[in-house]
Order: structure tokens, then C-alpha cells, then sequence
């Protein structure tokens, strides 16, 4: 089989799966460029008839949309920022340091990174609430991180045991404190798997679904994703925008 | 001088676990106290009864039938999704023409996220103005537009198969990294022996990547039982509780029907399996040492 028949055959394989994959984006892009008139029409229509550029300013406009991608990247720099304040010396000790204890804590590391928030969802709220933390940026922040340290600690110590020891006994020689070690040269070399964990810790807390749904409130500190989660689901349109979730679990909690 | 060695390590390392212990320890240790105390609608840990709050539970269709429903979610999705993307890794690894783009698209939702995803199907599958429909109506497929949300009997197969979509690039990406460390010699000699593509992949691929499979397998068991977003924005476990599976339907028994006692009983069992299965995944991960 030649490259060139290898390469259709491939894509011809591939394109169900493709074509199920990138639909609903067709789908996003065709119903953004539609005027409302359009959109609620029967049958729908695939392509608009006028190219209508209002929708985004209208999102941006009247329901804010740009508080809501400014919260989002709030509460993810946020858990980001203070999972590796916590990973990185965490890490570095698990590392460096013969401290006892280091085998069984691994293992407990491994496990908790696979506990998910949605589980213990119910004592989370209790907590919070008790806190006064609920409808609070500050609550996401420390969820977040409270179930990323873990990970982070994880994914940083097996790369952080690549790091020769040989250089940094170098620069102790050389009359570095332990200080400037570990600021400039063990850092410095550790930079490609802070970045790497950086980004997971980012990621998880950007698509968080449950955290954000259960511990925020009012429409001006949701998410870009709660945000588009209410539009879709139809608890608030664009006119009149009402305060979130109508339904009965707001209630029933003494702080 | 020796004490200070330990000192210094045991400050840098405390903060960590003290952030890991007041969030899931703390959470942990109050729903093991509710479910063994009779809780009111406000919250209030009231006396003691044991064991009254699991019987309630295990009395509960509800919960049997959002159970079954686990059950067959989980299986189903995770069956799915390797059953698709080994051969779509199997593809995806071979040179051929844009296959950087192929990749690309394959990786997407997970970029976007399963939320992301969810919403944005909801709306495509919309019975009204769904885009969907309007595909189906103008190729002939049907003449109603299909209500794909409304009933139980379609919803959850839908759902199945949007979990499916949205747990396919990690998985992906599990394979991919297997096909790639595969030594390329075996399969050499292979062929000069005279081995087909079909019992090489029988008797060389599969056995190679027997490791991966078994950590894709409980990655993705351990993601499906949790998705709690792909089926709350799909359908919010209805209608009628037709579509719950146990992480939604507790979530309504614990903030719509304020019954936090059964609730905390129910996400200890829930706690209690996943750790069977966090457990099963450490042995596999530190056996094979693949970190």
C-alpha cells in the first residue's frame, strides 16, 4: 500500500468519529452567527441567511461574559499559583531528605489524587458553609488545590529525581546557601515539569463542573462555564437575567 | 544539626498535607458523622441511629435502579471508549497525510472539556431547533424531529455515547504512548516469519499492550462513575429519574430532597468503591513503574 492510498483509507476510517467530534462545533459557530430569529426557527436552518455579528456583543454586553471569563481565570491562576506554592518544597523534600515515612506517604499521595470532589460533595458544601465561604472565589481556590497538591506533588518529585544531585553539591562547594540552591539552580531546572504541572492544575480547575455549581451563587461570580451552563439550560435568558438555580438546594442550610 | 535536617523537610512537606486533610479528610470524616446520625432538612446533626440511615438507603428503588444504572453507564462507557480508541490510536500512530490534524481534532474535547462538550450537544440535540434534527429532516432520516432528551429510553443512550466521546482522547493518548514504545524489531522478524497483520495484532500488539489496557480500564471505570456533568447538563437526571446514575441522584437526595443523612450513607458506599479501584490502580501504576 502506497502513502497516498494509506492516507485515504486512514482519513476515510477516521471520519465517523471526526465528523461526530467536530459537528457540535459547526453547530456552535452556525448558531452564533444567526440573529435570534433564526436560532428559534422551525425547521432549523444550517446556514444563516444573515451573517449577524450581534450575539457577541450581546454576550459581551448584557450578560457580562467578560466578568465571567475574568472569574474563571481568577479562581484557576488562583489554584494554580497555590497548588505549586505548596507542591514544589513538598516535592523538593520527598526528594532531598531521607525523612521516614517517605514509602507509605507516596502511597497516600497516589490515592488521593484519584478521590474525585464529586463524591464527597455534600461534606464540601458543609464545610464551606460553615466557613461562610460558600459564594466565595476564595472556597473554588482552596478546593482546587486541596485536590490537585496531590498530583502536583506526584508528577513533580519523579521529575524532580532526575535532577542530579552532583550539580547542586557543586554549587554548595561553590558557597551557595541551601537557599540559592534551590532558587537558582534546582528550580531552573526543574522548569519543564512546573510547567507541565502548571498547565494540569490550570485545566482542571478551568472545566471544573460540580465545585463551581455547588459553591457559587449569584450570577456575577460564576464561571465562563456556569455561565454558559445556565444560558443553555435555559434558567436565565439574555433579557432580564434572573439569579441562578431556582430549585430548592439553595435552601435548607444554617451557616 | 540532625534535627534541623528533619525540621526543614517535615515544614516544607506539612503545608501540603494540610491542605489535602481539610479538604478531603474533613468532608470525609463529616459524612461518615452524618451517616450514622439523624440529620434535619437545616443540616443539624441530630442523635444517633446507627446503621438506619444504610437500611433506608438499600430500601430505596430509586437507588437500586440509579445503581443499575452505574452499572451499565460504567461499563458501557468504558468498554466504549477503549473498544474505539485502540483502533483509532492503532490509525492514529501509523504515517499517513495530516495525520498531525487528525490528531489534532481527536484531542479536541479534551481541550474544550467534558463540560464544554456537554453543553454544546445539549444544544445540538435540541428536539426543537436542534441542528441535528435539521440534519436528519433534510436527508430523509425521519420526518418529526426527535425528542432526543425527553424520554429515558433515548436520553440514556445518547448520554452513553456522548461520555464515550468526551473520555475517548485521554484514552487515546494512553495508546498512542503504548504504540509508540512498542520495538519496532519484533514486529520486523514478525514479518519476515510471515505473520499477517491480523494475528500480529492478535498475538503481538494486544499482549504488548495488556499493561495499558488494564490502566486505561480502571482510569476510565473510576472517570465514568464519576461524571457527574456530562449527565446533569444532558438531562439533569431526568426525566423522572430515568436517567440518573448514583453520583446525580445523590446529589438530588442531598441539596433538592434535603435528606443529608441517606445522602452521606450513599457517598460512602460510593466512596468505598471508588477506593477499591484507586487501589487497583496504584498496584497496576507501581508495577508497571511507567511515572
Amino acid at each position: 500500500m502506497t502513502r497516498a492510498q494509506r492516507t485515504i483509507l486512514y482519513w476515510l476510517l477516521l471520519s465517523p468519529l471526526l465528523v461526530l467530534i467536530l459537528l457540535p462545533y459547526v453547530v456552535m459557530l452556525s448558531t452564533a452567527l444567526k440573529p435570534a430569529s433564526e436560532v428559534f426557527t422551525f425547521p432549523p436552518q444550517w446556514l444563516p441567511q444573515n451573517i449577524d455579528f450581534s450575539n457577541f456583543t450581546v454576550i459581551w454586553n448584557k450578560i457580562d461574559f467578560a466578568r465571567a471569563l475574568m472569574n474563571s481565570l481568577y479562581v484557576s491562576v488562583g489554584a494554580t499559583v497555590l497548588t505549586l506554592a505548596l507542591a514544589i518544597p513538598a516535592a523538593y523534600a520527598m526528594v532531598r531528605s531521607n525523612l521516614p515515612g517517605k514509602g507509605p506517604l507516596r502511597l497516600f499521595l497516589l490515592l488521593t489524587q484519584m478521590i474525585s470532589p464529586v463524591v464527597l460533595i455534600i461534606g464540601i458544601f458543609r464545610m464551606m458553609a460553615a466557613q461562610g465561604l460558600v459564594n466565595d472565589h476564595l472556597s473554588l481556590i482552596m478546593a482546587y488545590s486541596g485536590f490537585s497538591v496531590a498530583f502536583a506533588v506526584w508528577m513533580l518529585q519523579s521529575y524532580f529525581e532526575t535532577i542530579p544531585r552532583e550539580i547542586e553539591e557543586a554549587a554548595h562547594i561553590d558557597g551557595a546557601n541551601w537557599f540559592a540552591v534551590l532558587w537558582r539552580i534546582f528550580l531552573p531546572l526543574a522548569m519543564p515539569a512546573i510547567g507541565v504541572t502548571a498547565i494540569f492544575t490550570f485545566i482542571a480547575a478551568w472545566t471544573d463542573f460540580i465545585l463551581a455549581f455547588t459553591l457559587l451563587r449569584t450570577p456575577e461570580k460564576l464561571t465562563a462555564t456556569m455561565k454558559l451552563f445556565y444560558l443553555v439550560s435555559g434558567t436565565y435568558h439574555v433579557d432580564g437575567v434572573d439569579p441562578v438555580s431556582p430549585d430548592s438546594r439553595r435552601l435548607g442550610f444554617r451557616h | 544539626m540532625s534535627r534541623s535536617r528533619l525540621l526543614l523537610p517535615l515544614a516544607m512537606l506539612v503545608p501540603s498535607l494540610a491542605l489535602t486533610l481539610w479538604i478531603i479528610g474533613y468532608p470525609m470524616v463529616d459524612l461518615a458523622r452524618m451517616s450514622v446520625h439523624h440529620v434535619n432538612r437545616f443540616g443539624q446533626v441530630g442523635t444517633f441511629i446507627g446503621y438506619l440511615n444504610f437500611s433506608q438507603v438499600l430500601d430505596d428503588p430509586l437507588f437500586w435502579a440509579s445503581f443499575w444504572r452505574t452499572v451499565i453507564w460504567t461499563v458501557c462507557v468504558t468498554g466504549g471508549t477503549i473498544l474505539v480508541s485502540i483502533p483509532v490510536a492503532l490509525i492514529l500512530s501509523q504515517d499517513f497525510a495530516g495525520r498531525s490534524l487528525a490528531r489534532l481534532i481527536v484531542l479536541l474535547p479534551w481541550a474544550v472539556s467534558a463540560t464544554i462538550t456537554g453543553i454544546v450537544w445539549r444544544w445540538t440535540l435540541n428536539g426543537q431547533f436542534g441542528m441535528l434534527n435539521a440534519l436528519l429532516i433534510k436527508f430523509r432520516l425521519v420526518d418529526q424531529p426527535v425528542e432526543f432528551l425527553a424520554t429515558g429510553e433515548v436520553a440514556f443512550p445518547v448520554a452513553i455515547l456522548i461520555g464515550i466521546l468526551a473520555a475517548l482522547p485521554l484514552t487515546v493518548v494512553i495508546f498512542l504512548g503504548a504504540f509508540s514504545s512498542q520495538p519496532s524489531e519484533i514486529f520486523d522478524a514478525a514479518h519476515i516469519d510471515g505473520a499477517g497483520p491480523l494475528s500480529t495484532f492478535r498475538y503481538m500488539t494486544l499482549p504488548l499492550i495488556r499493561p495499558f489496557i488494564n490502566i486505561a480500564i480502571v482510569l476510565n471505570v473510576i472517570y465514568a462513575f464519576n461524571s457527574f456533568g456530562i449527565i446533569w447538563i444532558l438531562t439533569q437526571g431526568g426525566p423522572a429519574n430515568s436517567t440518573d446514575i448514583l453520583v446525580t441522584y445523590v446529589y438530588k437526595v442531598a441539596f433538592q430532597y434535603g435528606q443529608m443523612a441517606e445522602a452521606s450513607a450513599m457517598s460512602l458506599m460510593m466512596l468505598a468503591f471508588l477506593l477499591v479501584f484507586c487501589v487497583l490502580y496504584a498496584r497496576f501504576a507501581i508495577r508497571e513503574q511507567a511515572w
